[in-house]
């Protein structure tokens, strides 16, 4: 299963972005668990949250889920903690278009 | 009494009175039920009135990450032993005291709204924000961003998204959101410049100062005096916030770069509070509190709307066009014309 989590928000407005594959993790079953819960637990829409709450972006095999700070489900939070911190860093590509 | 169908009544009273006095039995009842209603009604709205002053409550998470949490400081109490707590407590102190004593508002929604806060939430929480209703402080993994506490800025910053909800309640996405931010920064900056009695030429306009941990090369989050300067690190990359309406931000991340674009209007307050002169709470500070919650600034404002309501509120309390001209001049030192 690959789990994608990006991170924006937050009251210094940084994106962080990680990957976990769980093939080669001995909690694969736990993982998988989690993942499914927080996609059940999400929204298909991005929210509005709270003013500098973090948003979350949580993708499961292709799959995309929103959810946001205060109101993650303790799966969700479990998930994007574990992913931020265990996965795989990725770089953050933000739309730069100048001019306005 | 047993409770009967009559609990809101559409007959009106003066027909019910008369009923009554010819001796209509359902009509004396529906009467009784009517006064004992509006007894209990009354009761029950009579709101308990505010205490009007400063309250306080700090709560702890103890690394939940749940809000509230127990109750480990109140209003009067002596500090406690914990750092977070008592920075979290003077900060609060500190944003009240700027919007009572400077702007003679009655705490964040104006009607003496008692101000909560919990610290220590969740476990390495890189965050802090105003929840609709209370304050929540992470304490920073150290490795990027130490206990959010530390800057009073913040707490001000923080606490003015709830005066921002109370009054014009901004968007919270693109140029309405990046006002939103500007405005917090604003009066966050405000707060520790009023607390430490600094003229706009004396303050340092960072915001967060003594937030970016230990080894991290940059001041703070962000730069109102000098916008894209806060940091430049590895780790944190380059503080991304332009100075001026040509180098806006287009992206979908942040909400449209609310964090981002913010630094644009920010600078604009700058370049006003600095050409003014003086405390930037002043004159600076008081334009933008009446454009805030002046009733008039629409919950979309973009830059230039936002501009020229500045622009309106200066000529509205300061009759020396001299300052509205220099409103004026300011934004157009970032880009945008009130013209």
């Amino acid at each position: 299963m690959r789990i994608q989590v990006t991170r924006t928000g937050g009251l210094a407005g940084r994106t962080q972005r990680a990957g976990l594959d769980t093939a080669d993790r001995s909690d694969a079953p736990h993982v998988h668990a989690l993942a499914r819960e927080a996609v059940a637990g999400g929204l298909r829409a991005p929210s509005y949250g709270v003013p500098d709450g973090f948003h979350y972006e949580i993708t499961v095999d292709g799959r995309t889920v929103y959810c946001a700070d205060p109101k993650l489900t303790d799966s969700q939070h479990e998930l994007v903690s574990l992913v931020l911190r265990e996965g795989t860093a990725q770089p953050v590509q933000r739309g730069l278009a100048g001019g306005n | 009494m047993r409770p009967v169908a009559h609990y809101c009544t559409i007959i009106p009273p003066y027909v019910l009175d008369q009923l009554a006095e010819q001796g209509h039995e359902p009509a004396q009842r529906s009467l009784a039920l009517d006064l004992a209603h509006r007894a209990a009604r009354l009761q029950a709205i009579a709101p308990t009135p505010p205490a009007h002053h400063l309250t306080r409550t700090i709560r702890d998470a103890h690394h939940l990450q749940q809000a509230p949490g127990k109750p480990v400081r109140l209003e009067g109490r002596p500090p406690a032993r914990d750092g977070s707590v008592n920075r979290a407590y003077d900060g609060l102190g500190a944003t009240f005291a700027l919007y009572e004593n400077i702007y003679s508002r009655n705490s964040i929604d104006g009607n003496w709204l008692p101000l909560d806060a919990t610290i220590h939430y969740g476990q390495h929480y890189d965050n802090a924000f105003w929840d609709g209703s209370q304050m929540v402080f992470g304490d920073g993994d150290n490795v990027i961003f130490t206990d959010f506490t530390a800057s009073v800025d913040v707490i001000g910053h923080e606490l003015t998204h709830g005066v921002t909800q109370y009054t014009a309640a901004l968007d919270y996405h693109d140029q309405p959101g990046a006002l939103n931010e500007s405005v917090s920064d604003v009066f966050g900056s405000l707060v520790k410049q009023y607390a430490l009695g600094q003229s706009a030429a004396a303050a340092d306009w960072l915001i967060g100062a003594g937030l970016l941990a230990h080894g991290v090369q940059g001041v703070a989050l962000r730069s109102m005096k000098a916008p894209g300067t806060a940091y430049d690190d590895p780790r944190l990359g380059k503080d991304p916030q332009p100075a001026h309406l040509n180098d806006y931000v287009d992206t979908s991340d942040d909400q449209g770069g609310v964090h981002i674009n913010s630094g644009i209007p920010n600078h604009a307050f700058y370049l006003l509070a600095t050409a003014l002169g003086g405390n930037a709470w002043e004159r600076a500070g008081q334009i933008w509190y009446d454009t805030l919650t002046g009733g008039r600034l629409t919950h979309d404002a973009d830059f230039t709307a936002f501009a020229k309501a500045t622009v309106a509120a200066a000529k509205a309390r300061y009759q020396d066009e001299s300052v509205a001209n220099t409103v004026t001049a300011a934004w157009s030192q970032v880009g945008i014309s009130t013209t």
